[in-house]
């Protein structure tokens, strides 16, 4: 199975455990990818008013974020935040500022690196 | 994607290079060897950075995004080294921030009965609120304010220039004594100073309509401040420089602006001076403030400085502290001499970063495997060529060395403090699934 679905999944039951976060992202709605810069793996999440109603393994979306696929899966489960690969070019994003803007704080809330 | 285009982005590169601080720079340049030589001091700095757009496309291309400078340099060079090189860029554009309030502080008090301590710290204090509120200044807004300063100035400049010729004094203006060869390349290290900040085109990769809208408007934003500069260059020929510098320490764009005997012309300049340096520092702050959260967040910084605010999407503490740094850098201008050490700092640290970004564009994983030896070379030279410029700025800096050397030391210093601190942060696998 796609090992980012996998990750995905965990990460969003993390998600789904803080509703005070899921509260702060209402009226939120966008897709999210990641994909996987070394192998043929990619993920996406969609969020409608801060709930996540879909993965897939599909690539298209709002917003692309691609690294390599252990510093996605490292990400996802929440064992290594994304600044220090967004910071220093293992990780790239694609997309409007202020979606990703916001899925750095979700993943800064769960993750305090 | 419905992101800025190629002129969106040339009005952010371009918005981003030309702040009024740079009025000092010109005028420091033409003291420096006047006339033609600034002139050929400028053009020389944008072939050098017009070598680098082609440079920066490349890098912005492999690597986009919004991280810029650090990204490329730590993908080149390894993380350590990458924030050792770009930190201290970063910090000494602080600094120059200090400059900028300074001056609209000076350009206030020429309108307003403040004094000019109180108009930099409004200035200072009035944009970090807008900033800690979200607001950031929009592409066409930017836009909108650094055409009206350059043609306001483009202006004036041609007025200067047809002053000097109606007077006759055209020739003696435009060509003073040749300066010597160190003075010279000093000159062009300070003109690379005009130029810093069109780099930062490649942060906006994330967002930006396409990535061919990067590799256009990089060259594109260079050519655009090179005739800027050299026109103004050529008008602050045709003043007193000695004058310029002893009346207009801080705002040497007024007397250029005065010598077309226009109250209305002072009043648009002051006005477009206010607007560009507003855009530049809320720019500033918002990318400098996002990079802080992000070394924070990574426990680079204190941890406390890296949380985004949820409402706003703002590190409002990490603005804070941007903020008191700010203040500190105006002090330091205003009351401790270090205006012309911040400039020729920033000079030496604009070469120093770009050299290395023309470094590193020849190295994996940049280089393409088909890259000729030859233009292998040649982008090594210009590499080397950028780090010597840096060392004239250093050699010729006169009284302002020690002062320079202070600040680039404690810039560097600084630095490798933070890349000592830098590790990556990475939690041991979980035991039991999640």
């Amino acid at each position: 199975m796609n090992p980012l679905v996998n990750a995905m999944s965990r990460f969003a039951r993390a998600y789904n455990r803080r509703p005070d976060l899921m509260a702060e992202q209402r009226g939120w709605i966008c897709t999210i990818a990641l994909v996987a810069s070394d192998s043929s793996a990619s993920v996406a999440v969609r969020l409608e008013n801060g709930l996540i109603t879909c993965i897939s393994d599909q690539a298209e979306a709002d917003v692309v974020i691609t690294s390599d696929e252990a510093t996605l899966r490292d990400i996802l489960e929440l064992r290594r935040g994304p600044n220090e690969p967004y910071l220093f070019g293992d990780l790239t994003v694609r997309g409007r500022e202020r979606d990703f803007l916001r899925l750095d704080y979700i993943a800064g809330v769960l993750c305090p690196e | 994607m419905s992101g800025p285009g190629t002129l969106a982005l040339v009005g952010a590169g371009c918005g981003t290079g030309i702040a009024s601080v740079c009025a000092i720079g010109m005028l420091q340049i033409e003291q420096l060897l006047g006339g033609l030589w600034s002139v050929a001091a400028v053009l020389l700095a944008a072939a050098l950075c017009g070598l680098l757009a082609r440079a920066f496309a490349r890098l912005s291309a492999v690597v986009p995004s919004g991280a810029g400078l650090l990204a490329f340099l730590s993908r080149g060079l390894g993380r350590q080294s990458g924030l050792v090189i770009a930190a201290p860029y970063f910090l000494l554009t602080l600094i120059l921030v200090g400059a900028e309030a300074t001056i609209v502080g000076t350009l206030l008090a020429r309108v307003l009965p403040v004094p000019v301590a109180a108009g930099a710290l409004l200035f200072l204090v009035g944009t970090w609120a807008l900033c800690r509120a979200g607001v950031q200044i929009g592409y066409r807004a930017q836009a909108a304010a650094t055409a009206g300063l350059v043609l306001c100035m483009a202006w004036l400049s041609m007025l200067a220039i047809t002053g000097a010729a109606d007077r006759g004094s055209l020739a003696s203006a435009l060509i003073p004594h040749a300066p010597s060869a160190v003075h010279f390349m000093a000159g062009t290290g300070e003109a690379l100073f005009l130029f810093m900040g069109f780099e930062l085109i490649t942060s906006h990769a994330e967002i930006a309509r396409s990535p061919r809208a990067i590799g256009r408007s990089l060259p594109i934003s260079v050519g655009v401040l090179a005739a800027f500069y050299s026109l103004v260059s050529l008008g602050f020929s045709c003043l007193d420089a000695k004058a310029a510098a002893a009346g207009y320490r801080f705002v040497p764009q007024l007397a250029i602006a005065e010598q077309a005997r226009s109250p209305v012309a002072v009043a648009l300049m002051i006005v477009l001076s206010l607007l560009a340096s507003f855009t530049c520092f809320n720019g500033a702050l918002l990318a400098l403030s996002r990079f802080a959260c992000a070394l924070a967040a990574q426990g680079t910084l204190p941890r406390r400085f890296g949380r985004l605010d949820p409402r706003t999407m703002v590190p409002r503490k990490a603005l804070s502290v941007l903020l008191a740094v700010a203040i500190g850098a105006t002090a330091l201008v205003g009351f401790g001499g270090a205006l012309e050490p911040a400039i020729l700092a920033a000079a030496i640290a604009a070469s120093l970063v770009y050299g290395c970004a023309a470094w590193v564009r020849e190295r994996p994983p940049f280089a393409e495997e088909e890259r000729g030896r030859g233009i292998r070379l040649v982008g090594r030279a210009l590499a080397l060529g950028l780090f010597a410029l840096g060392v004239a700025v250093a050699v010729d800096a006169g009284g302002a060395r020690a002062g320079t050397l202070l600040l680039v030391g404690a810039a560097y210093g600084g630095a490798l403090l933070l890349a000592r601190r830098a590790r990556p942060a990475r939690l041991p696998e979980p035991a039991h699934g999640d």
